[in-house]
C-alpha cells in the first residue's frame, strides 16, 4: 500500500480505538467484572493498540523518510532547493461535513513528522498512565468514604466506587487529544479542543462531591472559555476572509469535473511562488480593501491586489487571526493571564494531572502554535514570546514557596509551558516543540512519582514528608532523574539528560534573538533566570520530600513503596526522561525528526513587523553555532548549578534557614505565597463585578420590572374576572358541549367492541352488505347500465 | 408448440428471470427450513434461533437492497417491471421498496425481540419460523399479480399471525385473541374468496393485467347491468378481504382484542409489517385493475376504466374517512396501552388509505400527481416502521420492568426514568404528526397529495371531505396520545412501585434510542427516504 494511504489508515485507527473503548465502557462499564474492574483492561488494551499502531506508523514514516543529520553551518545554499519544496506532509479528508459555495468543512488528516512524533508520545505516555492508574485508582473498586467531604450531618460522604467511569473519561480524552493532533483543519482542531476541555472538566471534577474539586473543574472550564472566545474570533477572521480552515492544499473535483487545487491556509499565507515568504493572503487584502474593491472594475481587482498589499491592507486582519488563535492556546496551555486554572486542576486524581494537565492536553496549546506557525506574523510571535516569558517567570516564583507537592509541579508545568511558548515566539520552532516532547516525558514522570508519594503518605503537604528515600527507593530515584531532567542537567558539550538538550536549544535561540534585537534582550534574561528558579524549586521539592529526617513520624511510619504496577511506569518514563533528547551517531534523533516537519519558509528566519517595530528572527540553525551555543550552554549550566547548590544549602545541609529567609523578605514571601494575588485580583476585577451586575439585574427585576408586571397582572386579573364569566357561561358551554359529544361518541364506539366473537363475525356480513347497499345507492346510474 | 419446448421455455424463464429476482424470498424460505432443521439436529439444537433468523434475514436484506439499488432511477419507469413465474408475480419498484422495508423491519424486529426476551429460548425456533413465514407471505402480497397469488399471499401472511397471537401459551387472553383472530380471519377470507370467484367468473381470467383488459372491454361494450353488478359485488368482497388485513372499519373488530391479548412484540409485527404489506397489495390491485399497462391502446383503455377507478376511489375513500374517525374516537377512554395503540394503528390505516384514494383519483389525470401520491404513501410506510416499532418496543420494555401495560401504571415515570419518557414523547408526538418529527413529514405529504388532487380537479367533493376529515382527526388524536404523556409526567407515581428505573444507557435503552433517533432524524433530513419512496412511486406512472 502507498504510504500516503497507509499513514492515515494507521493513525486514523489509532485515533478511533480509544473512542471504541469509551463507548464500550459507557454502555457496559459497570458490568465489566466485579465493580467494573475490567474496564481498566479494556481502556489499557485500547491505548496499547493505539500505541502499536502509532509505532507502526512511525516505522512506516522512518522507512520512507529516513532521519538524517541536519546541515549545520557552512553548508547553506546546498540544501535550499530541498527546503524550498516545504516539509513532507500528507493531507486529505475522510468525510465532508458541509459544502456550500466556496466554503467547506470536513474531517480530515494532516500528517507530517510532528504528527507522527506526537502520536507516539501521547499514546506512549497514556499507556504508562493507564497502567499506573489501574493500580492508583484501586480504592474506587469498592465503596468509598470520602474524608474530604463533610456532610451536614457530621459524617463523611459514603459513595459507590467509580472505577469504570475514570477509565471511560480517560479513553474519551485520548480520543480527543489524538483528534487534535491528527486534525487536518482548524475547525476540527476546535471541535477536539473543546472535547479535551470537557474531558478535563470530567476528570478534574472526578471527586465532584468535594467543593474544591467541582469549583476547580468549573474554574478550568470557564477560564478556558475566555481563551476560546479569542480563538473563535481568530477562526472567524480566517473563515470570513479566506473561506477555508484547511491547513494544506487540497484537491477537489470542480463543478466541471476537473481537478481543482484549493489552497489551504499554509499555501495562502506562504505561497510557493513567493519562496514560502510570509505575505498577507489575497482574501484578507480584498477583505480589508472592501471599499476599494467596490469602486474598482471587477476585471482590474486581481491586478491591483499587490498594490493594496504593499499599502499594508489586511495585515491587521492577519495579526488578529494569529493573536486570536493564540488566545485559545493561552487558555489551554495555561499562559499568563489565564494560568490560574491549572494549579487548581490538581484536585483531580494524580494520573490525570500527569496525563492531562502536564504532558498532553496543556501541551496542545503549544502544539497548535507550532502547527499554525507558518501563519503567525513577526508581531504575533513577539506577543507569544512575551506572554511566554511573563508566564515562566511568574509561575517559577510562585513554585519557590508552594508547599503542596502537586502544586509545585503544577506551577513548574506552567513555567515550562512558558518556556515552550517563548521558544516558539523567538523563532525557535524546533526548540519549542522539542521541549514539548521531552517535557512530556519528565513531567509525567514527576507527577507519577508525586502520586506514588501521595499514595504512600496520604497527604500532599511536603512539610509533613522528609526522609522518604529510605522507604521508597524506586520512587526517590526516578524522581531524582525527573528533577535532573527538568533542570537540564548534563556534562556541558558532552552528554546530558533530555532536558539538557531541549533547554539549551531554547536558551540558545533566545540569546540569538536577543543579539539580533537588543531591545528585547530581557527575554533572554527571563529564560536564564527561569532556569535558576527551576533548579531551585525542583530540588527544594526533592530534598524536602526524600532527604533528611522524617518531619512527621506518623506519616513516615505508614509510608511504603508502591506496588509494581505503579513503579514499572516510573522506570520506563525515567529511562525516556534520560534518553529522549539524545541524537544517535548518524543523526537519528528527535530534533532531526522534528526538523523534517519544519514549516516551509521558516528555516531562514524572517524579518518584519509593523506593530512593534522591525523585528529580526534569526534562523534557528544559527543558534547552534559557535559563540552563541557555548554562551548558552554555559549559562544554562551555571544557573542550574547555582539553583541546586542554593537548594542544597537551604534544605539539605541547612546552613541557611528557610524560615529566616522568609522573615527577612516577608513582603516578597507573602506576595509569592499569595500567588501574586492573581486569584484575588480576578475575583475583584471579574467575579465581583459580574456578581454585582447580576445583583443589580435581579434587583431591577424584582424591584422595578416585577412591580410593573404585578400591576399589570392585577389589572389583567380584574379584566379576566369579567372575561372568565363570559368564558365560563358562553364559550365553555359550547366547547364543553363539543368535547362531551366527542367523548361520548368515543365511549359509545367503545361499546361496539363487545368482545363477543359471534357478533364480530356477524359484523363482517353486516359490513359487507352495508357497503354494497351504499355502493348501489351511490352508483345507481352506472348500475342501471 | 410441443410439451418439450414448453417445459424448456418455462424452465429457462424460471431460472434466468424469475429466480434471480426472487432471492430475498428464497432467503426467507431457506431460513425457515434451517430453523426447523436446527430443532431436529442435536448438534444445532443449542444454536440461538434469533441469530440464525437474523443471519437469514441479513442475506435477504442484502439481496433486497441490491435489487432496489439496481432499479432504473428516474428514466424509463416501466423498464424495471418484470413478470415472474409465468405472470403469477410481478417485480417492479413497489415490490422492491416494500420488500426492502419489510426485511429491514424484520431485522430490527428480531433484534428487538431478542432484547425484550419474548419469545423465550424454547419458543424461539417456532416464533421466528412463524414470523419469517408471515413475512414471506407479506413479500408475496407486495408482488402478487394474479388472483390466486392474492389469496395465497393474504392467507400465508395471516395464518402465522393467528398462531403468533396465541404465543403466550399459558395466558387465557392470548389464546382467546388467537381464536378470535383466526375465526374472524376465516370469515373475511371466505368473503374475499367469494369475491375473487365472482371476478374471475365474469372476466374469464385471474391474471390481473388481463383482467384489466377484459374489464375495459366490458365497460366499452356497455355491458348489461347484471354483469356490472356482479363485478362491483366481486370487487367489494375483494375489498373486504383487504380491509381485514388493513384493519379498516368496519372490519377492524379483531384488532383491539388481538392486540390486547397478544404480546406487545406480536402487536408490533402485526401493526407494522402486516399493514405495510396490506397497503402495498391495495395499491397493487387498485392500480393494476384501474390503470392499463402501457401500450398504444392504453390511453383509450384508461378512459374506459374511468368508472372502475371512480368506484374504487369512493370505496377506499369512504372507508378511509370512517376508519380514521372511528379509530381515533374509539381510542378515547382506553386504559390499556396496547389497546390504545391498536386503535392508533386503525386510525393510521385510515390516513394511509386517504393517500391511496388520492393516488387512484390522480391516476386518470396526471402521471406526476399519481407518482407524488404513491410516494407519499410509500414514505408514510417508511416512517411508520420506526414510529410504531418504537412505540411497541417501549411498551414491551416497560412491561418487563413494570409488569403492566395499563396506562395508569406509567404514572410519574418521568421521575425515575426521564429518558424513556422523552423517547415515548418523541414517538407519540410523531404519531400525532407534529413537526419536526417524521410523522409530520408523512402526514404533510399525504395531505399535500390530497390538495394536489383536489386542485387538479380529480374526484373533488370526496377528496375535499377526506382532507377535512384528516385535519379534524389529527386534532382529535392529539388528546389521547398526549393523555399518555400527561400520566407519565404529571401524575404522582403509585406508592407501591418498586423504583426500578429504566436507564437509556442499557441494551434496551440503546435499542429504543436507535428506534427513536430515526423518528427525529427523518423529520429533519427526509430527502434520502423521500428519494427512495419516489422510486417506489414510479411503479404507478
Amino acid at each position: 500500500m502507498d504510504i500516503a494511504a497507509q499513514l492515515p489508515l494507521l493513525l486514523g485507527l489509532a485515533w478511533l480505538v480509544p473512542l471504541a473503548s469509551f463507548v464500550a465502557i459507557l454502555f457496559f462499564g459497570p458490568r465489566m467484572g466485579p465493580h467494573g474492574r475490567n474496564a481498566a483492561w479494556v481502556a489499557t488494551a485500547a491505548i496499547v493498540t493505539s500505541l502499536v499502531l502509532s509505532l507502526l506508523a512511525a516505522g512506516t514514516w522512518l522507512g520512507a523518510h529516513p532521519v538524517q543529520a541536519a546541515h549545520h553551518g557552512g553548508s547553506h545554499g546546498s540544501d535550499h532547493s530541498a527546503e524550498a519544496a516545504g516539509p513532507v506532509a500528507y493531507a486529505g479528508d475522510w468525510y465532508t461535513l458541509y459544502q456550500g459555495g466556496g466554503l467547506r468543512l470536513s474531517i480530515g488528516w494532516y500528517i507530517d513528522a510532528l504528527t507522527v512524533a506526537m502520536f507516539v508520545v501521547v499514546t506512549f505516555i497514556a499507556t504508562c498512565i493507564h497502567v499506573y492508574a489501574s493500580g492508583y485508582m484501586h480504592d474506587e473498586l469498592h465503596d468509598v468514604t470520602d474524608h474530604e467531604v463533610h456532610l451536614s450531618g457530621g459524617g463523611h460522604l459514603h459513595r459507590p466506587g467509580r472505577f469504570p467511569r475514570f477509565f471511560q473519561a480517560l479513553s474519551l480524552f485520548c480520543f480527543s487529544m489524538l483528534g487534535i493532533v491528527i486534525a487536518g483543519n482548524l475547525a476540527m482542531v476546535f471541535v477536539f479542543w473543546e472535547l479535551v476541555g470537557i474531558c478535563s472538566w470530567f476528570l478534574i471534577g472526578f471527586y465532584y462531591e468535594r467543593t474544591s474539586a467541582s469549583t476547580a473543574a468549573n474554574k478550568a472550564f470557564i477560564v478556558n472559555r475566555v481563551g476560546d472566545f479569542g480563538m473563535l474570533i481568530g477562526l472567524m477572521a480566517l473563515w470570513g476572509a479566506l473561506g477555508t480552515l484547511q491547513f494544506a492544499d487540497s484537491k477537489a473535483a470542480g463543478p466541471d469535473g476537473a481537478q481543482v487545487v484549493r489552497p489551504g491556509l499554509f499555501g495562502l499565507v506562504r505561497p510557493a511562488e513567493g519562496g514560502h515568504a510570509l505575505q498577507v493572503p489575497d482574501g484578507m487584502v480584498k477583505f480589508a480593501a472592501a471599499d476599494l474593491v467596490a469602486t474598482t472594475p471587477a476585471a482590474e481587482v486581481a491586478a491591483k491586489i499587490d498594490d493594496w498589499r504593499s499599502m499594508g491592507l489586511g495585515r491587521w486582519l492577519l495579526f488578529i487571526a494569529g493573536v486570536g488563535i493564540f488566545c485559545g492556546c493561552v487558555g489551554k496551555s495555561a499562559q499568563f493571564p489565564l494560568f490560574v486554572w491549572l494549579p487548581d486542576a490538581m484536585e483531580g486524581p494524580t494520573p490525570v494531572s500527569a496525563l492531562v494537565h502536564s504532558a498532553t492536553m496543556v501541551a496542545a496549546g503549544v502544539y497548535l502554535v507550532g502547527r499554525f506557525y507558518p501563519v503567525l506574523t513577526p508581531d504575533v510571535l513577539l506577543v507569544i514570546a512575551y506572554v511566554g516569558a511573563i508566564t515562566l517567570f511568574i509561575a517559577a516564583t510562585i513554585a519557590l514557596v508552594a508547599n503542596d507537592i502537586k502544586r509545585v509541579l503544577a506551577y513548574s508545568t506552567v513555567s515550562q509551558l512558558g518556556y515552550m511558548m517563548l521558544a516558539l515566539g523567538v523563532g525557535g520552532w524546533a526548540a519549542g516543540l522539542f521541549h514539548l516532547v521531552t517535557h512530556a516525558f519528565f513531567k509525567s514522570l514527576l507527577f507519577l512519582c508525586s502520586g506514588s508519594v501521595i499514595h504512600a503518605c496520604h497527604t500532599n503537604d511536603m512539610r509533613k514528608m522528609g526522609g522518604l528515600a529510605r522507604v521508597m527507593p524506586w520512587t526517590a530515584g526516578t524522581m531524582l532523574v525527573g528533577c535532573l531532567a527538568i533542570i537540564g542537567a548534563g556534562v556541558p558539550f558532552v552528554i546530558g539528560l533530555s532536558g539538557y538538550y531541549s533547554k539549551d536549544a531554547i536558551l540558545a535561540q533566545a540569546l540569538s534573538f536577543s543579539r539580533a534585537n537588543p531591545a528585547h534582550s530581557i527575554l533572554f534574561l527571563a529564560v536564564a533566570g527561569g532556569a535558576f528558579l527551576t533548579a531551585f524549586y525542583m530540588f527544594r521539592l526533592w530534598f524536602m520530600t526524600f532527604a533528611g529526617e522524617p518531619r512527621d513520624h506518623h506519616v513516615a511510619d505508614h509510608a511504603h513503596e508502591s506496588p509494581g504496577v505503579m513503579v514499572a511506569p516510573l522506570v520506563v518514563l525515567a529511562v525516556l526522561a534520560v534518553a529522549a533528547g539524545w541524537t544517535l551517531p548518524g543523526g537519528f534523533g528527535l530534533p532531526n525528526l522534528l526538523e523534517q516537519a519544519r514549516p516551509a519558509g521558516t528555516a531562514e528566519g524572517m524579518t518584519g513587523g509593523f506593530v512593534f517595530g522591525n523585528l529580526t528572527f534569526p534562523a534557528e540553525h544559527e543558534s547552534h553555532e559557535g559563540a552563541i551555543h557555548v554562551t548558552a550552554t554555559l549559562t544554562a549550566f551555571a544557573t542550574a548549578l547555582a539553583g541546586v547548590v542554593l537548594a542544597a544549602l537551604m534544605y539539605l545541609v541547612r546552613i541557611i534557614s528557610p524560615a529566616v529567609v522568609a522573615t527577612i523578605f516577608r513582603p516578597v514571601y507573602s506576595f509569592l505565597a499569595g500567588r501574586w494575588y492573581f486569584d484575588e485580583l480576578y475575583h475583584a476585577l471579574f467575579v465581583l463585578p459580574a456578581l454585582g451586575i447580576a445583583e443589580l439585574a435581579s434587583g431591577t427585576d424584582r424591584g422595578v420590572i416585577d412591580r410593573i408586571i404585578e400591576g399589570l397582572a392585577w389589572t389583567a386579573r380584574q379584566l379576566a374576572g369579567i372575561d372568565a364569566w363570559i368564558d365560563r357561561t358562553i364559550v365553555d358551554g359550547l366547547v364543553n358541549a363539543t368535547a362531551n359529544a366527542t367523548w361520548h361518541a368515543g365511549l359509545e364506539l367503545k361499546k361496539l367492541q363487545t368482545g363477543h366473537l359471534r357478533q364480530y363475525v356477524m359484523f363482517i356480513v353486516v359490513g359487507t352488505v352495508a357497503l354494497f347497499v351504499l355502493a348501489s345507492l351511490l352508483f345507481r346510474t352506472s348500475m342501471a347500465g | 408448440m410441443n410439451l418439450g419446448s414448453l417445459i424448456t421455455d418455462t424452465l429457462a424463464n424460471t431460472l434466468d428471470v424469475s429466480l434471480p429476482l426472487f432471492r430475498p424470498e428464497l432467503c426467507l424460505a431457506a431460513t425457515v427450513v434451517l430453523l426447523l432443521l436446527c430443532r431436529m439436529l442435536p448438534v444445532l439444537r443449542h444454536a440461538d434461533s434469533a441469530l440464525v433468523a437474523l443471519g437469514g434475514v441479513g442475506f435477504g436484506l442484502w439481496y433486497a437492497w441490491s435489487d432496489f439499488k439496481s432499479l432504473p432511477a428516474g428514466g424509463d419507469l416501466l423498464a424495471g417491471r418484470q413478470e415472474l413465474f409465468t405472470g403469477l408475480l410481478v417485480y417492479d419498484a413497489l415490490t422492491a421498496y416494500v420488500r426492502l422495508l419489510l426485511l429491514g423491519f424484520l431485522a430490527l424486529y428480531i433484534l428487538f425481540t431478542k432484547v425484550s426476551g419474548i419469545p423465550d429460548r424454547e419458543d424461539g425456533a417456532d416464533f421466528y419460523t412463524l414470523v419469517l413465514g408471515g413475512t414471506l407471505g407479506m413479500c408475496l402480497m407486495a408482488s402478487a399479480n394474479h388472483l390466486l397469488m392474492v389469496f395465497m399471499a393474504v392467507e400465508m401472511a395471516s395464518v402465522p399471525s393467528y398462531a403468533l397471537a396465541g404465543l403466550l401459551k399459558g395466558r387465557k387472553a392470548s389464546s382467546e385473541a388467537a381464536i378470535k383472530y383466526a375465526v374472524y380471519g376465516a370469515g373475511a377470507a371466505g368473503i374475499m374468496l367469494y369475491g375473487l370467484s365472482l371476478l374471475a367468473g365474469v372476466l374469464g381470467t385471474c391474471h390481473l393485467p388481463s383482467m384489466t383488459v377484459e374489464l375495459a372491454k366490458t365497460a366499452h361494450a356497455g355491458a348489461a347491468g347484471g354483469s356490472v353488478m356482479v363485478l362491483s359485488l366481486g370487487g367489494l368482497m375483494l375489498a373486504v378481504g383487504l380491509a381485514f388485513k388493513l384493519s379498516a372499519v368496519p372490519f377492524h373488530f379483531w384488532c383491539p382484542d388481538v392486540f390486547e391479548g397478544a404480546a406487545a412484540e406480536v402487536g408490533a409485527f402485526l401493526s407494522v409489517a402486516s399493514k405495510a404489506a396490506a397497503v402495498a397489495l391495495l395499491l397493487r390491485v387498485a392500480f393494476t385493475l384501474g390503470v392499463p399497462a402501457g401500450g398504444e391502446a392504453a390511453a383509450q383503455t384508461l378512459a374506459a376504466l374511468d368508472d372502475t377507478r371512480h368506484f374504487m376511489v369512493y370505496l377506499v375513500g369512504l372507508m378511509a374517512a370512517v376508519t380514521c374517525t372511528l379509530g381515533n374516537l374509539a381510542a378515547y377512554g382506553q386504559t390499556n396501552m396496547k389497546r390504545l395503540l391498536a386503535y392508533s394503528t386503525v386510525a393510521h390505516a385510515g390516513y394511509l388509505m386517504m393517500g391511496v384514494a388520492a393516488a387512484i383519483a390522480m391516476a386518470g389525470v396526471t402521471a406526476a400527481g399519481t407518482r407524488d401520491a404513491v410516494t407519499a404513501v410509500a414514505f408514510y410506510l417508511g416512517t411508520y416502521v420506526f414510529m410504531n416499532l418504537g412505540a411497541f418496543a417501549i411498551v414491551a420494555f416497560l412491561r418487563n420492568t413494570l409488569r403492566s401495560e395499563e396506562i395508569s401504571s406509567y404514572a410519574g415515570l418521568v421521575r425515575t426514568s426521564p429518558g424513556i419518557v422523552v423517547a415515548t414523547a418523541v414517538v407519540l408526538v410523531s404519531l400525532i404528526g407534529l413537526p419536526p418529527l417524521a410523522g409530520f413529514v408523512s402526514k404533510f405529504l399525504v395531505f399535500s397529495a390530497l390538495v394536489e388532487a383536489i386542485s387538479a380537479g380529480a374526484e373533488r367533493p370526496l377528496l375535499l371531505v377526506l382532507l377535512v376529515v384528516g385535519g379534524f382527526n389529527t386534532v382529535v388524536s392529539l388528546f389521547y396520545y398526549l393523555r399518555v404523556l400527561k400520566v407519565m409526567t404529571f401524575d404522582p407515581p403509585p406508592a407501591e412501585r418498586a423504583t426500578e428505573p429504566f436507564p437509556l444507557v442499557s441494551l434496551p435503552g440503546a435499542l429504543v434510542t436507535a428506534l427513536v433517533l430515526p423518528v427525529v432524524g427523518l423529520g429533519l433530513f427526509w430527502s434520502g427516504l423521500y428519494a427512495a419512496a419516489q422510486l417506489a412511486g414510479a411503479f404507478a406512472s
